[in-house]
């Protein structure tokens, strides 16, 4: 797997969106081997090339409403190395859940703002290539704000929210140690005190956690 | 044979009905050709004299409809000279010209015309001096020398005075079911007006739907875009600059204006949502469910659809929706909220329920009242429950489509 220089096939039926992504991306050293407008010719372009990721924009022609979503649940299933990076204008927590029940490796959910902090958005595609879980900050606020889990959430702390909503993410002991600059160490013993307290099983893979996570706000 | 005589008197009565000059021509010729007997007098001149009477009298007939109180005139002076001046036994001036003909039945037809076309007082008015002339008639007219002279008198009064009074009654009936079946007509009239004014009120509802719809979808495509490749590019100057060391001010400058862009996307979303939320394309469902999940307050959502709704009442539920839960937050004081979608008979109920402080009120210009306005353009219905400690729930209806 090479950390730079990803094959990447885009999904995206704005020639804008499509044309800006492809330079952004081809400046940092990945090799778009496709750009494609609706969801047969993404399917037909990743059976073709095997791209490391596949970016696909969740509203495409022809009904511009989740062609994007059913496309990147097919790939997923029918090339499980072809890592899928889903991006929506709106949250829609059911969707992101919807695509995150069954194989969480390789998946990601985004809002398309955040093609507005480049290094950001091109750290998640990586991540998703590599076959790790990303989802969107603005949907796991969502799903930490909505209440449903209210009572058993408070019983958290504040930093221990914090650790959640990263984990929720899709970030990696280390990366979350990284981004709230505290050791792996307390970020472990965070992990283990959080999902004591939810009354989750603990678990290794990051992806499954973060399942396991997302599971457990949503339900 | 019945039915075909019906038949033949239907067309009968229809042909008369499109051509009512004509029959009444018809009618005025029929009185003076029945009065052809007079032309039998001598001299010539004396005969022509009565003739012309008659015509005169028929002719009324077929001014009956134009003015019908001017022709009634018109008969009931030519009736009085006739009275006055004409046949009658014994002494006196006699113009034999101003004879009783057959043409004076025309004054049952003008009478019947009087009653059907004109208020009821000038028809009474009219019976009462045909009643009175019929009296005088008969008082005039009927032999002197014949020994039954009194039955005679009797029932030729009670003859004349029965025609006339036929003819009123069956003038003033007309009149009645005239007015009868005009009221209908304008009925019929503001019903049909009502459908057309539904029928275009629920067709601009589908259409605002609509276009609010092509909107979204337009800055979708258009603005957003732009907007978001404007962002991208901005992020990227941003970080090459932060990279290479250079000018701070520069540096600080594209720091601003990414912000600033990021922002910006962050609102249109924003604003594309309340034009028209595109989970809407989804279905209600998806889109309370949406709602619910987003709730400040947790909310329960227990939706039972079929069959979807017309665009514009998914999208009026949903707002529906929105503003009751934004309400529930800032208002209610509750713990739970819990959202239902059911349908009942050829419409929809939503209802939102918070275990609140209750006390809430439709206040005129407030959001609740605005929600009732929106609903009543469909003719839904809109009902709040909110005694005074709560709880408190908000039942609205909608057709399924406008």
């Amino acid at each position: 797997m090479r950390p730079d220089g990803l094959r990447i096939v885009i999904a995206e039926d704005a020639a804008i969106m499509r044309d800006g992504l492809t330079q952004t991306l081809s400046r940092r050293g990945h090799d778009v081997v496709a750009a494609v407008a609706d969801g047969e010719s993404l399917r037909q372009a990743v059976g073709e090339h095997r791209p490391d990721v596949a970016i696909i924009d969740v509203r495409m022609p022809p009904t511009h409403t989740d062609e994007g979503l059913r496309a990147a649940r097919d790939i997923h299933e029918r090339w499980p190395g072809v890592g899928v990076l889903v991006f929506s204008q709106y949250i829609e927590t059911q969707a992101a859940a919807e695509l995150f029940s069954r194989a969480p490796a390789g998946v990601g959910y985004l809002l398309k703002d955040r093609v507005a902090d480049v290094s950001d958005f091109i750290d998640a595609i990586t991540r998703v290539a590599q076959g790790g879980t990303v989802l969107d900050p603005e949907v796991v606020r969502q799903l930490l704000s909505a209440g449903r889990r209210g009572d058993s959430l408070a019983a958290l702390t504040p930093r221990e929210r914090e650790v959640l909503s990263l984990i929720a993410q899709g970030r990696s002991n280390a990366a979350i140690a990284g981004t709230l600059f505290i050791s792996p160490k307390v970020v472990e013993k965070h992990v283990a005190s959080i999902f004591g307290k939810l009354g989750l099983a603990p678990s290794d893979s990051d992806n499954r956690r973060v399942i396991a996570a997302i599971r457990y706000l949503e339900s | 044979m019945e039915p075909y005589a019906g038949i033949v008197l239907q067309d009968a009565y229809g042909w008369v009905r499109r051509h009512p000059r004509v029959a009444d021509g018809l009618l005025a010729a029929l009185l003076l050709a029945a009065s052809a007997d007079q032309l039998r007098i001598s001299p010539l001149s004396t005969a022509l004299a009565a003739t012309a009477v008659s015509a005169l009298i028929a002719a009324t007939v077929v001014l009956r409809r134009r003015d019908p109180l001017a022709a009634f005139a018109v008969v009931a002076l030519l009736g009085a000279a006739q009275l006055a001046f004409g046949v009658q036994p014994g002494d006196g001036l006699r113009v034999r010209a101003l004879g009783p003909t057959v043409s004076d039945l025309a004054i049952a037809v003008l009478l019947y015309t009087l009653a059907v076309y004109r208020p009821r007082r000038i028809s009474l008015a009219a019976l009462a001096l045909c009643l009175l002339g019929a009296a005088v008639a008969v008082a005039r007219w009927a032999p002197v020398h014949t020994a039954h002279s009194g039955g005679l008198l009797l029932l030729a009064g009670a003859g004349l005075g029965a025609t006339v009074l036929t003819a009123w009654v069956l003038g003033d009936s007309m009149a009645y079911r005239r007015a009868y079946y005009g009221g209908l007509e304008d009925r019929l009239a503001v019903a049909e007006r009502a459908r057309e004014l539904q029928e275009q009120r629920a067709r601009a509802v589908d259409e605002s739907a609509a276009r609010l719809r092509r909107i979204e979808r337009d800055l979708h495509d258009g603005a957003q875009v732009r907007l978001a490749a404007l962002a991208m590019a901005l992020g990227e100057i941003k970080e090459n600059l932060e990279q290479a060391p250079g000018d701070d001010r520069l540096l600080a400058l594209t720091v601003a204006a990414h912000r600033n862009a990021k922002d910006t996307l962050a609102e249109l979303r924003d604003l594309a949502r309340g034009i028209h939320p595109p989970v809407l394309d989804r279905g209600l469902g998806p889109a309370l469910a949406l709602l619910a999940g987003t709730s400040a307050i947790p909310a329960r959502l227990s939706a039972a659809i079929t069959e979807r709704p017309s665009p514009a009442i998914e999208a009026m539920a949903y707002f529906c929706v929105a503003e009751l839960l934004a309400n529930a937050a800032k208002h209610s004081g509750a713990r739970q909220l819990t959202i239902g979608v059911r349908e009942q008979d050829a419409g929809l109920v939503v209802t939102v329920a918070d275990d609140g402080d209750g006390g809430g009120r439709l206040v005129p210009g407030g959001g609740l009242a605005g929600l009732l306005e929106r609903v009543q353009t469909v003719d839904g219905r809109l009902r709040l429950d909110s005694p005074p400690g709560g709880p408190t729930l908000v039942t609205v209806e909608l057709p399924r489509h406008a």
